[in-house]
Protein backbone atom coordinates (compact mmCIF):
# COMPACT_ATOMS: atom_id res chain seq x y z
CA UNK A 1 0.00 0.00 0.00
CA UNK A 2 1.30 3.33 -0.86
CA UNK A 3 1.90 5.82 1.89
CA UNK A 4 -0.52 8.30 0.49
CA UNK A 5 -3.21 5.72 0.29
CA UNK A 6 -2.47 4.60 3.77
CA UNK A 7 -2.78 8.15 5.13
CA UNK A 8 -6.13 8.58 3.50
CA UNK A 9 -7.30 5.32 4.91
CA UNK A 10 -6.26 6.29 8.38
CA UNK A 11 -7.94 9.66 8.09
CA UNK A 12 -11.16 8.03 6.92
CA UNK A 13 -11.12 5.64 9.84
CA UNK A 14 -10.52 8.50 12.25
CA UNK A 15 -13.45 10.31 10.75
CA UNK A 16 -15.62 7.26 11.10
CA UNK A 17 -14.59 6.80 14.69
CA UNK A 18 -15.19 10.48 15.43
CA UNK A 19 -18.84 10.27 14.42
CA UNK A 20 -19.88 7.82 17.15
CA UNK A 21 -17.97 9.89 19.62
CA UNK A 22 -20.01 12.96 18.82
CA UNK A 23 -23.20 10.99 18.96
CA UNK A 24 -22.22 9.52 22.31
CA UNK A 25 -21.50 12.89 23.67
CA UNK A 26 -24.92 14.10 22.70
CA UNK A 27 -26.57 11.05 24.21
CA UNK A 28 -24.61 11.50 27.37
CA UNK A 29 -25.63 15.09 27.61
CA UNK A 30 -29.25 14.13 27.04
CA UNK A 31 -29.13 11.43 29.68
CA UNK A 32 -27.52 13.84 32.11
CA UNK A 33 -30.27 16.32 31.45
CA UNK A 34 -32.83 13.63 32.15
CA UNK A 35 -31.04 12.62 35.31
CA UNK A 36 -30.93 16.18 36.56
CA UNK A 37 -34.51 16.76 35.58
CA UNK A 38 -35.85 13.52 37.02
CA UNK A 39 -35.42 14.41 40.75
CA UNK A 40 -37.41 17.65 40.21
CA UNK A 41 -40.43 15.85 38.75
CA UNK A 42 -40.50 13.18 41.47
CA UNK A 43 -41.22 15.86 44.24
CA UNK A 44 -44.73 16.54 42.80
CA UNK A 45 -46.32 13.28 43.71
CA UNK A 46 -50.02 13.45 44.58
CA UNK A 47 -52.13 10.88 46.32
CA UNK A 48 -55.79 10.48 45.69
CA UNK A 49 -58.12 12.98 47.40
CA UNK A 50 -59.67 11.60 50.59
CA UNK A 51 -62.82 13.47 51.62
CA UNK A 52 -63.85 14.08 55.21
CA UNK A 53 -67.52 14.65 55.72
CA UNK A 54 -68.18 17.48 58.12
CA UNK A 55 -71.45 17.75 60.04
CA UNK A 56 -71.84 20.65 62.43
CA UNK A 57 -75.14 20.92 64.28
CA UNK A 58 -76.09 24.03 66.16
CA UNK A 59 -79.24 22.76 67.87
CA UNK A 60 -82.27 24.80 68.73
CA UNK A 61 -82.24 25.75 72.36
CA UNK A 62 -84.20 27.88 74.77
CA UNK A 63 -83.09 28.25 78.33
CA UNK A 64 -85.11 29.98 80.98
CA UNK A 65 -83.78 30.94 84.37
CA UNK A 66 -85.60 32.64 87.20
CA UNK A 67 -84.08 34.99 89.72
CA UNK A 68 -86.17 33.42 92.46
CA UNK A 69 -88.38 30.41 92.89
CA UNK A 70 -90.54 31.48 95.82
CA UNK A 71 -92.94 34.32 96.46
CA UNK A 72 -94.89 34.94 99.65
CA UNK A 73 -98.07 36.90 100.13
CA UNK A 74 -99.56 38.38 103.27
CA UNK A 75 -103.22 38.52 102.45
CA UNK A 76 -105.79 40.96 103.69
CA UNK A 77 -109.31 39.61 103.45
CA UNK A 78 -111.31 41.14 100.65
CA UNK A 79 -108.49 43.43 99.64
CA UNK A 80 -107.71 44.15 96.01
CA UNK A 81 -104.01 44.61 96.56
CA UNK A 82 -102.02 41.78 98.05
CA UNK A 83 -98.60 42.09 96.44
CA UNK A 84 -96.02 39.36 96.43
CA UNK A 85 -93.02 39.65 98.70
CA UNK A 86 -90.63 39.88 95.75
CA UNK A 87 -90.55 40.17 92.01
CA UNK A 88 -89.08 37.45 89.83
CA UNK A 89 -86.99 38.08 86.73
CA UNK A 90 -87.22 35.52 83.96
CA UNK A 91 -84.14 35.53 81.71
CA UNK A 92 -84.76 33.76 78.43
CA UNK A 93 -81.86 32.85 76.15
CA UNK A 94 -82.30 31.22 72.78
CA UNK A 95 -80.57 29.88 69.70
CA UNK A 96 -83.13 29.28 66.99
CA UNK A 97 -83.25 28.14 63.41
CA UNK A 98 -84.39 30.38 60.58
CA UNK A 99 -87.87 28.84 60.40
CA UNK A 100 -88.76 30.19 63.85
CA UNK A 101 -90.68 33.42 63.86
CA UNK A 102 -91.65 34.12 67.43
CA UNK A 103 -90.66 33.39 70.99
CA UNK A 104 -93.26 33.66 73.71
CA UNK A 105 -93.03 33.48 77.46
CA UNK A 106 -95.94 32.01 79.35
CA UNK A 107 -97.00 31.89 82.98
CA UNK A 108 -99.53 29.31 83.95
CA UNK A 109 -101.15 27.20 86.62
CA UNK A 110 -102.24 23.64 86.12
CA UNK A 111 -105.75 24.54 87.26
CA UNK A 112 -107.76 27.70 86.82
CA UNK A 113 -110.01 27.00 89.78
CA UNK A 114 -107.32 26.14 92.30
CA UNK A 115 -104.25 28.18 91.52
CA UNK A 116 -103.58 28.32 95.24
CA UNK A 117 -105.31 26.16 97.80
CA UNK A 118 -105.39 25.60 101.54
CA UNK A 119 -105.80 21.89 100.94
CA UNK A 120 -109.19 21.91 102.59
CA UNK A 121 -111.27 22.83 99.60
CA UNK A 122 -110.72 26.56 99.72
CA UNK A 123 -109.04 27.93 96.65
CA UNK A 124 -107.78 31.07 95.02
CA UNK A 125 -108.49 30.84 91.29
CA UNK A 126 -106.02 31.89 88.62
CA UNK A 127 -108.38 34.71 87.70
CA UNK A 128 -107.45 36.41 90.96
CA UNK A 129 -103.73 35.97 90.46
CA UNK A 130 -102.15 38.82 88.55
CA UNK A 131 -98.78 39.44 86.95
CA UNK A 132 -97.23 42.69 85.87
CA UNK A 133 -94.45 42.28 83.31
CA UNK A 134 -91.74 44.93 83.13
CA UNK A 135 -93.90 47.51 84.87
CA UNK A 136 -96.96 46.97 82.71
CA UNK A 137 -100.50 46.65 83.91
CA UNK A 138 -101.44 43.69 86.04
CA UNK A 139 -103.12 40.92 84.11
CA UNK A 140 -104.87 37.86 85.50
CA UNK A 141 -104.13 34.34 84.34
CA UNK A 142 -107.37 33.67 82.56
CA UNK A 143 -106.24 32.55 79.13
CA UNK A 144 -105.68 29.13 77.65
CA UNK A 145 -102.07 29.12 76.52
CA UNK A 146 -99.65 26.54 75.19
CA UNK A 147 -99.03 25.10 78.64
CA UNK A 148 -101.05 24.51 81.79
CA UNK A 149 -104.74 24.24 82.44
CA UNK A 150 -107.55 25.76 80.47
CA UNK A 151 -108.11 29.43 81.29
CA UNK A 152 -105.17 29.27 83.68
CA UNK A 153 -102.45 31.03 81.72
CA UNK A 154 -101.05 34.31 80.56
CA UNK A 155 -98.70 35.16 77.73
CA UNK A 156 -96.18 37.28 79.56
CA UNK A 157 -94.25 38.48 76.53
CA UNK A 158 -93.67 37.87 72.83
CA UNK A 159 -90.45 38.48 70.91
CA UNK A 160 -90.51 38.50 67.10
CA UNK A 161 -87.60 36.46 65.78
CA UNK A 162 -85.89 38.06 62.82
CA UNK A 163 -82.59 37.59 61.09
CA UNK A 164 -80.75 39.68 63.61
CA UNK A 165 -81.96 37.89 66.73
CA UNK A 166 -81.94 34.19 65.95
CA UNK A 167 -79.69 34.12 68.94
CA UNK A 168 -80.80 36.42 71.68
CA UNK A 169 -81.93 37.05 75.21
CA UNK A 170 -84.93 38.65 76.84
CA UNK A 171 -85.66 39.69 80.38
CA UNK A 172 -89.09 39.79 81.97
CA UNK A 173 -89.35 41.37 85.39
CA UNK A 174 -92.52 40.01 86.90
CA UNK A 175 -94.35 41.27 89.96
CA UNK A 176 -97.34 39.55 91.43
CA UNK A 177 -100.62 40.39 93.13
CA UNK A 178 -103.53 38.46 94.52
CA UNK A 179 -106.87 40.20 94.28
CA UNK A 180 -109.20 39.04 97.04
CA UNK A 181 -111.99 41.46 96.24
CA UNK A 182 -113.87 38.72 94.38
CA UNK A 183 -113.24 36.39 97.33
CA UNK A 184 -114.62 38.24 100.35
CA UNK A 185 -115.43 35.04 102.19
CA UNK A 186 -112.11 33.32 101.72
CA UNK A 187 -111.35 31.75 105.08
CA UNK A 188 -108.14 32.48 106.90
CA UNK A 189 -105.47 29.98 106.13
CA UNK A 190 -102.24 29.30 104.27
CA UNK A 191 -102.72 28.97 100.55
CA UNK A 192 -100.00 27.41 98.46
CA UNK A 193 -99.58 26.89 94.76
CA UNK A 194 -97.08 26.62 91.93
CA UNK A 195 -96.80 29.16 89.18
CA UNK A 196 -94.88 27.84 86.20
CA UNK A 197 -92.98 29.93 83.70
CA UNK A 198 -92.09 28.45 80.32
CA UNK A 199 -91.00 29.73 76.92
CA UNK A 200 -91.88 28.46 73.49
CA UNK A 201 -90.54 29.33 70.05
CA UNK A 202 -92.32 28.49 66.85
CA UNK B 1 -98.95 12.15 22.03
CA UNK B 2 -97.83 13.87 25.19
CA UNK B 3 -100.18 16.22 26.93
CA UNK B 4 -99.23 18.95 29.40
CA UNK B 5 -99.16 17.51 32.87
CA UNK B 6 -99.09 14.01 31.56
CA UNK B 7 -97.41 11.66 33.97
CA UNK B 8 -94.85 9.32 32.49
CA UNK B 9 -92.88 6.47 34.01
CA UNK B 10 -94.81 6.56 37.18
CA UNK B 11 -92.27 4.57 39.16
CA UNK B 12 -89.20 6.53 38.17
CA UNK B 13 -89.84 10.02 37.08
CA UNK B 14 -92.35 12.48 35.87
CA UNK B 15 -92.10 14.27 32.57
CA UNK B 16 -93.90 17.53 32.39
CA UNK B 17 -94.16 19.47 29.24
CA UNK B 18 -94.45 23.05 30.08
CA UNK B 19 -95.29 25.62 27.53
CA UNK B 20 -93.25 28.69 28.15
CA UNK B 21 -92.46 31.43 25.72
CA UNK B 22 -93.54 29.33 22.85
CA UNK B 23 -91.01 26.60 23.63
CA UNK B 24 -91.57 23.21 25.08
CA UNK B 25 -89.55 22.42 28.18
CA UNK B 26 -89.09 19.16 29.89
CA UNK B 27 -88.71 19.01 33.65
CA UNK B 28 -87.61 15.81 35.30
CA UNK B 29 -88.33 15.37 38.94
CA UNK B 30 -87.14 12.13 40.32
CA UNK B 31 -88.99 10.41 43.08
CA UNK B 32 -85.86 10.49 45.19
CA UNK B 33 -85.72 14.26 45.04
CA UNK B 34 -89.39 14.51 45.84
CA UNK B 35 -89.03 12.14 48.75
CA UNK B 36 -86.04 14.04 50.03
CA UNK B 37 -87.88 17.30 49.81
CA UNK B 38 -90.84 15.81 51.62
CA UNK B 39 -88.63 14.49 54.41
CA UNK B 40 -86.86 17.78 54.70
CA UNK B 41 -90.15 19.65 54.86
CA UNK B 42 -91.58 17.30 57.44
CA UNK B 43 -88.43 17.52 59.50
CA UNK B 44 -88.55 21.26 59.25
CA UNK B 45 -92.13 21.34 60.47
CA UNK B 46 -91.41 18.83 63.21
CA UNK B 47 -88.61 20.96 64.58
CA UNK B 48 -90.50 24.23 64.23
CA UNK B 49 -91.58 24.32 67.88
CA UNK B 50 -89.00 24.59 70.61
CA UNK B 51 -89.82 24.72 74.30
CA UNK B 52 -87.74 25.76 77.24
CA UNK B 53 -87.79 23.83 80.43
CA UNK B 54 -90.60 24.69 82.83
CA UNK B 55 -89.46 26.80 85.76
CA UNK B 56 -91.58 26.71 88.91
CA UNK B 57 -92.29 29.47 91.36
CA UNK B 58 -93.65 28.34 94.70
CA UNK B 59 -96.42 30.58 95.96
CA UNK B 60 -97.27 30.87 99.61
CA UNK B 61 -100.12 33.17 100.55
CA UNK B 62 -101.15 33.53 104.15
CA UNK B 63 -104.48 34.93 105.11
CA UNK B 64 -104.21 35.26 108.87
CA UNK B 65 -107.12 34.97 111.25
CA UNK B 66 -108.23 38.22 112.76
CA UNK B 67 -110.95 39.48 115.06
CA UNK B 68 -111.10 43.17 115.80
CA UNK B 69 -113.52 45.28 117.79
CA UNK B 70 -113.70 49.05 117.70
CA UNK B 71 -115.89 51.39 119.73
CA UNK B 72 -117.31 54.66 118.53
CA UNK B 73 -116.64 56.18 121.94
CA UNK B 74 -114.83 55.18 125.05
CA UNK B 75 -116.63 57.22 127.67
CA UNK B 76 -120.20 57.52 128.86
CA UNK B 77 -121.49 59.79 131.59
CA UNK B 78 -124.58 59.37 133.71
CA UNK B 79 -126.47 61.95 135.66
CA UNK B 80 -128.09 59.90 138.35
CA UNK B 81 -131.38 60.52 140.03
CA UNK B 82 -131.68 58.81 143.39
CA UNK B 83 -134.02 55.82 143.33
CA UNK B 84 -134.82 56.27 139.68
CA UNK B 85 -135.12 53.31 137.35
CA UNK B 86 -134.06 55.36 134.41
CA UNK B 87 -130.65 56.95 134.34
CA UNK B 88 -129.59 56.92 130.73
CA UNK B 89 -126.05 57.25 129.54
CA UNK B 90 -124.96 60.44 127.84
CA UNK B 91 -124.26 58.70 124.57
CA UNK B 92 -124.66 55.41 122.89
CA UNK B 93 -121.62 53.46 121.81
CA UNK B 94 -121.39 51.43 118.67
CA UNK B 95 -119.15 48.38 118.68
CA UNK B 96 -117.93 47.30 115.27
CA UNK B 97 -116.66 43.76 115.17
CA UNK B 98 -114.79 42.51 112.11
CA UNK B 99 -113.32 39.13 111.49
CA UNK B 100 -111.53 36.85 109.09
CA UNK B 101 -111.77 33.31 110.32
CA UNK B 102 -110.34 29.97 109.43
CA UNK B 103 -112.41 26.95 108.61
CA UNK B 104 -113.69 25.31 111.77
CA UNK B 105 -114.90 28.51 113.37
CA UNK B 106 -118.63 28.44 113.96
CA UNK B 107 -119.50 31.45 116.07
CA UNK B 108 -118.57 34.99 116.88
CA UNK B 109 -119.87 36.31 120.21
CA UNK B 110 -119.72 39.82 121.53
CA UNK B 111 -119.72 40.33 125.27
CA UNK B 112 -120.02 43.21 127.72
CA UNK B 113 -118.74 42.71 131.23
CA UNK B 114 -117.42 44.12 134.43
CA UNK B 115 -114.69 42.54 136.48
CA UNK B 116 -116.94 42.47 139.51
CA UNK B 117 -120.66 41.95 139.81
CA UNK B 118 -120.94 43.71 143.14
CA UNK B 119 -118.94 46.78 142.29
CA UNK B 120 -119.51 47.61 138.66
CA UNK B 121 -119.25 51.26 139.58
CA UNK B 122 -117.91 52.52 142.88
CA UNK B 123 -117.33 55.75 144.74
CA UNK B 124 -114.16 54.31 146.20
CA UNK B 125 -115.59 54.63 149.67
CA UNK B 126 -117.41 51.32 149.83
CA UNK B 127 -120.52 52.44 148.04
CA UNK B 128 -121.13 50.52 144.84
CA UNK B 129 -123.49 50.07 141.98
CA UNK B 130 -123.71 46.37 141.10
CA UNK B 131 -123.64 45.06 137.52
CA UNK B 132 -127.22 43.88 137.96
CA UNK B 133 -128.28 47.56 138.00
CA UNK B 134 -126.45 48.31 134.77
CA UNK B 135 -128.45 47.74 131.59
CA UNK B 136 -127.51 47.64 127.96
CA UNK B 137 -129.82 47.86 125.01
CA UNK B 138 -128.14 46.34 121.96
CA UNK B 139 -129.58 47.46 118.66
CA UNK B 140 -133.29 46.75 119.02
CA UNK B 141 -133.17 44.12 121.72
CA UNK B 142 -134.71 44.89 125.11
CA UNK B 143 -132.42 46.27 127.80
CA UNK B 144 -130.66 43.57 129.77
CA UNK B 145 -128.63 43.71 132.97
CA UNK B 146 -125.14 42.27 133.25
CA UNK B 147 -125.95 39.34 135.48
CA UNK B 148 -124.51 36.43 133.60
CA UNK B 149 -121.23 34.66 133.87
CA UNK B 150 -119.63 34.91 130.46
CA UNK B 151 -116.23 33.99 129.11
CA UNK B 152 -114.73 37.25 130.28
CA UNK B 153 -115.02 39.24 133.48
CA UNK B 154 -116.35 38.42 136.87
CA UNK B 155 -118.97 35.92 137.81
CA UNK B 156 -122.48 37.15 137.19
CA UNK B 157 -121.03 40.34 135.77
CA UNK B 158 -121.52 39.89 132.08
CA UNK B 159 -123.88 39.94 129.14
CA UNK B 160 -123.62 38.41 125.72
CA UNK B 161 -124.61 41.10 123.32
CA UNK B 162 -124.51 39.16 120.06
CA UNK B 163 -124.02 35.75 118.62
CA UNK B 164 -123.19 35.32 114.93
CA UNK B 165 -123.27 31.95 113.25
CA UNK B 166 -120.29 31.57 110.92
CA UNK B 167 -120.94 29.95 107.57
CA UNK B 168 -119.08 29.81 104.28
CA UNK B 169 -120.67 33.11 103.38
CA UNK B 170 -119.38 35.15 106.31
CA UNK B 171 -115.92 33.89 107.20
CA UNK B 172 -114.82 37.39 106.54
CA UNK B 173 -117.47 39.79 107.77
CA UNK B 174 -118.36 42.40 110.34
CA UNK B 175 -121.25 43.45 112.52
CA UNK B 176 -122.22 46.45 114.57
CA UNK B 177 -123.77 46.61 117.99
CA UNK B 178 -125.27 49.96 118.81
CA UNK B 179 -125.45 50.04 122.58
CA UNK B 180 -127.28 52.39 124.86
CA UNK B 181 -126.94 52.30 128.63
CA UNK B 182 -129.02 52.78 131.68
CA UNK B 183 -128.49 52.54 135.46
CA UNK B 184 -131.45 51.45 137.52
CA UNK B 185 -131.28 52.82 141.05
CA UNK B 186 -134.74 51.69 142.00
CA UNK B 187 -134.06 48.24 143.36
CA UNK B 188 -132.49 46.73 146.44
CA UNK B 189 -130.43 49.13 148.53
CA UNK B 190 -129.68 51.41 145.61
CA UNK B 191 -132.41 53.96 146.47
CA UNK B 192 -130.20 54.70 149.50
CA UNK B 193 -127.07 55.14 147.41
CA UNK B 194 -125.21 58.14 148.76
CA UNK B 195 -124.55 61.08 146.57
CA UNK B 196 -121.15 60.83 145.05
CA UNK B 197 -119.26 60.12 141.84
CA UNK B 198 -119.31 56.53 140.84
CA UNK B 199 -116.87 55.28 138.31
CA UNK B 200 -116.33 51.99 136.67
CA UNK B 201 -115.13 50.28 133.48
CA UNK B 202 -117.34 48.38 131.16
CA UNK B 203 -115.50 46.13 128.75
CA UNK B 204 -116.69 45.00 125.35
CA UNK B 205 -114.98 42.00 123.83
CA UNK B 206 -115.60 39.52 121.07
CA UNK B 207 -114.70 35.87 120.78
CA UNK B 208 -114.71 33.47 117.86
CA UNK B 209 -114.99 29.77 118.45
Amino acid sequence: MRPSHLRRTILRKKRVMRLPTKFGTKVALFLAAILFAAPGRSQVLNSGASPISLNAVLPDSITLTLSSHAVNFTLLAGNTNNPGSTGVTAATTWVLRPSVNSLKLYAFFSSSTAALSDGAGHNIPSADFQISDNGGAFAALTNTVAFGGANAGLQVSSVPIRGYNKTGTNSDVMTFNINLAPLPNLPAGVYTGTLTIQAQAF
Amino acid sequence: MHQPGLREHAGEEILWYLHSGGKMKTVRISWAVMAGAAIALSASFACAQVNSGAQAISLNAKLAESLTLNLSANAVNFTLSAGSATNAGSAGVTATTAWTLAPGRNNVNVYAYFTSSTAALSDGAGDNIPSSAFYITDNTTPAAALTNTVVFGGANAGLRLANVQITTTNRTASRTDAMTFNIDLSTGTLPQLPANTYTGTLNIQAQAL
